[in-house]
């Protein structure tokens, strides 16, 4: 069993390097004689861990009914998590009959919900009989986020059409537009990778571009762009085309890169078009995009600005004059996503 | 000004204005490579050996700090609780979670060019790991066999001293991370006025070959044992991009207006009795003495709220339950218990005897402070003064003391690890063999409550970290267990006139695309 837990937790490739790799074959093998770690709470959900704590508080000895309960929250688990849990938790309290009072001299029940570096902690303490009776639960923070993240794409004027804890450098719209789907270009296990996915998310393709033999850089500027036959890579000191049809034959050359220009995109309802604009110039704060009218003499007029939850890190409008796919890395869940911006007609 | 598209038109255009116009909005801005990145930390001198590290020492902790330059770990720990691959590209553990594989990433080289290999791996962390954990190459990789189960591995191997390294038989150690170790200068007369002391300095180069990409900055620049008030100066005339402050200087860097960062509290203050003067061994007047320590007025007051009352021996960030430890003081109680005890115990000319264990103002200050409290109840503490020699012994004459009040650097993430390591500065011998055989979270609370039941260990209070950041400063961000990713800092100056003109500033600014 793999239990890295960008592969573990939320897969998002084939991950094809692997199949090349012995090794694991080999650990499977002596895992499977081993027995398999089991999923545990890697599966678990904030509603699953509530409903475990108030079966084991139920259960505690000599406790007894009406409770005044407390809740214990820290700001940062408030920010992800709300309150919701708080009613799950009185809710199974009454599925066990642990009536609730607001009398503050019945008997304590402190609930907290708590953060660490890796774990969720939800525990109970209770005074029973002149002693504490405490009951906790944990939850790996990781499997905590894949559980809670929004999966149905959002859309008001941009939609979510991709997330996963790879980085992402860029994503291009594929060329035959009309059927949706997209190629990104990432870091996959420190390698420079093309993914091609259709227009539901799935990878139709994985191309790693050993090609390029690009040495991992902390700059992230680096282009795709997407065409029928092939495409080209951009990085800070070389160009790389593949085809899609035979991408082992990608052929790299250095050049002095022209990073394109802004994205400007034209809805169908006013022929000037609309610059795409950003300042991603700090990677931990969250960025704003800004749709302002291209060209000098409407510059002024009017903008519209959009709220990312993280810095925007690249912006391509190339494939298709109404939208364009904005990448950003999300500061609350640290995974990197895709939005789609569409300029439509009409408030 | 914050602004939506559901403002009125001309609201927008306000807005568009504003935020527009003046400052000629560009397209997206990159990170720029280059420059010297220049840190002042206060500590006097840094070992950039793990084997020497003292766990839990605040020391220990500035070592690491520096040490993350040059060094890297198996794997990281993200600030969304995910474990990343970092030496170790792929890891497994078998149901009990007491065999444990690592593959290690392929490529990866030391700074003088020489490839990582599983052997190497093996010896470094060797001595490291607990006696419990042993060891050994594989053919991709290395393997670890835990006598018990061990679930918080990761967590642990993701923090602390568990750096990676190839040490040569003249003692230097290479590592694999994203600088190079260049110069290293201890402290030595100033040229102009030899009276003076010019503190240390390292100077470390990007890596270009490092395996996660090459650091923004060319070269990062360590100042040691300035004093504080000259590192905040230095800062606010740009001769230093990051410095550490003292808790106690907090306030007045903000109140200039600098970029103040804090962490969770990754330092706990606390006392610990000591048997060698014989009063302390009496378990009512440790527990009259934690009825009367006032720790919410030692954080609010002395430290001006830039500390917390610790009521536990970890912290809520790291443990997730502290709060389920209430609030011990209790003056009426602490004087009834004390009432009940013979005069002579820790009274009248037999005072119990309090050593700082560390240096600082702000630990003298505490100490007194807790002679304070004690006092209330009746109980009397002589804080004496602690000059350590450098042979690392006490140069005082004073008796033996009856308490300590030292610091403890929380090193892992694994709130067991840390718990486990504390107990066995506590014991001084091999600790308590039961902290190593469960990460089970009520345990682990049970054994907390055991060990503070037992009242050899009085928490005070908790300190957070500080660092000043120049403006110039970009992409700061740290690690869960408090290293500062300097790397990932690229600097905001001003692209020179020609390669040879310095900026407004005066700093390095040869910036430019790294190739």
């Amino acid at each position: 069993m793999i239990s890295s837990l960008q592969n573990a937790v939320r897969p998002i490739f084939d991950r094809p390097s692997l199949r090349y790799f012995p090794f694991l074959t080999l650990l499977f093998l002596v895992f499977s004689v081993l027995r398999a770690h089991p999923a545990s709470s890697e599966t678990l959900s904030l509603d699953d861990v509530v409903r475990q704590l108030v079966e084991r508080v139920a259960a505690i000895p000599n406790l007894h009914s009406p409770l005044h309960l407390e809740f214990i929250q820290d700001s940062v688990v408030l920010s992800d998590t709300g309150k919701d849990w708080q009613e799950a938790f009185r809710k199974e309290m009454e599925r066990h009959h642990l009536i609730l009072t607001d009398d503050q001299a019945a008997p304590l029940l402190r609930v907290g919900l708590a953060v660490t570096p890796t774990q969720l902690v939800l525990s109970a303490v209770a005074r029973v009989a002149e002693r504490n009776a405490v009951r906790i639960i944990t939850l790996p923070r990781s499997s905590f986020q894949a559980a809670s993240l929004p999966i149905v794409p959002i859309r008001i004027e941009r939609q979510l059409v991709y997330q996963g804890p790879d980085r992402i450098l860029d994503a291009s719209s594929l060329w035959n537009g009309a059927e949706g789907g997209m190629a990104l270009l990432a870091i996959h296990n420190a390698e420079l990778s093309v993914l091609r996915l259709d227009a539901s998310g799935g990878v139709k393709q994985f191309i790693a571009l050993n090609a390029a033999d690009a040495h991992p850089s902390r700059d992230p500027r680096a282009e795709l762009t997407v065409r029928a036959a092939d495409s080209v890579v951009l990085l800070p000191s070389k160009s790389c085309e593949f085809s899609w049809a035979s991408p082992a034959e990608a052929r790299c050359r250095a050049v002095k890169p022209t990073w394109r220009g802004s994205t400007v995109l034209t809805p169908p309802c006013d022929t000037g078009g609309w610059k795409l604009l950003a300042d991603g110039s700090d990677w931990s704060t969250p960025g704003v995009l800004q749709v302002v009218p291209d060209g000098s003499q409407r510059e002024g007029s009017a903008a519209l600005l959009s709220d990312f939850p993280g810095p925007i890190l690249s912006i391509n409008g190339e494939q298709n004059p109404a939208s364009a796919l904005v990448v950003t890395r999300n500061l609350r869940t640290g995974n990197y996503e895709v939005y789609k911006i569409t300029l439509a007609c009409g408030s | 000004m914050r602004c939506t598209k559901s403002l009125s038109l001309a609201a927008v255009s306000a807005c568009l204005a504003a935020l527009v116009a003046p400052t000629g909005l560009l397209a997206t801005k990159h990170p720029k490579f280059g420059g010297t990145l220049r840190v002042e930390l206060h500590v006097a001198s840094v070992s950039l050996d793990p084997r020497e590290w003292k766990p839990g020492s605040v020391t220990a902790a500035e070592n690491m700090k520096v040490a993350s330059l040059v060094f890297d770990r198996l794997i990281a720990l993200d600030e969304f609780g995910r474990f990343q691959a970092a030496l170790a590209s792929e890891w497994s553990h078998d149901a009990a979670s007491k065999i444990w594989q690592f593959r290690l990433r392929s490529g990866v080289r030391f700074s003088d060019g020489s490839f990582l290999t599983p052997k190497e791996v093996a010896a470094a962390l060797q001595p490291l790991l607990p006696p419990a954990l042993q060891i050994s190459a594989t053919e991709e990789g290395i393997q670890i066999r835990a006598a018990h189960s061990t679930p918080d591995l990761l967590d642990q191997l993701a923090s602390g001293r568990y750096f990676i390294f190839r040490a040569h038989p003249d003692g230097t150690l290479l590592g694999t991370g994203p600088f190079i170790l260049v110069e290293s200068s201890p402290p030595a007369p100033a040229e102009a006025n030899p009276s003076v002391l010019r503190p240390a300095h390292m100077k470390f180069r990007a890596n270009e070959d490092a395996w996660a990409g090459r650091p923004f900055v060319d070269f990062v620049e360590v100042i040691l044992g300035d004093p504080p008030l000259r590192q905040i100066l230095n800062l606010e005339v740009g001769r230093a991009d990051i410095i550490d402050i003292p808790p106690d200087l907090v306030r007045k860097v903000r109140q200039d207006n600098l970029r103040v960062w804090s962490s969770p509290p990754y330092t706990l203050l606390a006392l610990r009795f000591d048997e060698a003067q014989p009063a302390a061994s009496d378990p009512r007047l440790r527990e009259a003495l934690d009825y009367a320590l006032d720790r919410e007025t030692m954080a609010s007051v002395l430290l001006q709220r830039q500390a917390l009352p610790a009521t536990a021996l970890l912290p809520q960030w790291l443990s997730g339950y502290a709060f389920l430890f209430g609030t011990p003081m209790n003056l009426d109680r602490a004087k009834e218990i004390r009432s009940a005890l013979p005069a002579s115990v820790a009274g009248g000319a037999e005072p119990l005897r309090l050593r700082v264990d560390a240096t600082g103002d702000l630990m003298k200050l505490l100490g007194e402070r807790v002679a304070v409290n004690a006092r209330q109840a009746n109980i009397s503490i002589q804080p004496v003064a602690h000059v350590p020699t450098s042979a690392g012994t006490s140069a005082t004459n004073s008796p033996s003391p009856g308490l300590h009040l030292f610091a403890w650097h929380y090193d892992s993430l694994s709130p067991r690890a840390d718990l486990q390591a504390l107990a066995q500065h506590l014991h001084s011998d091999a600790g308590d063999e039961s902290l190593a055989e469960s990460s089970d979270p009520e345990k682990l609370y049970a054994d907390e409550r055991r060990l503070l039941e037992e009242r050899q260990i009085l928490p005070l209070i908790l300190l957070p970290e500080y660092a000043g950041i120049a403006p110039v400063v970009r992409n700061w961000s740290v690690t869960p267990s408090g290293e500062w990713r300097l790397a990932d800092v690229w600097l905001a100056t001003a692209e020179p006139a020609t390669s040879n003109n310095e900026s407004a500033t005066g700093r390095d600014t040869a910036l430019g695309v790294h190739p």
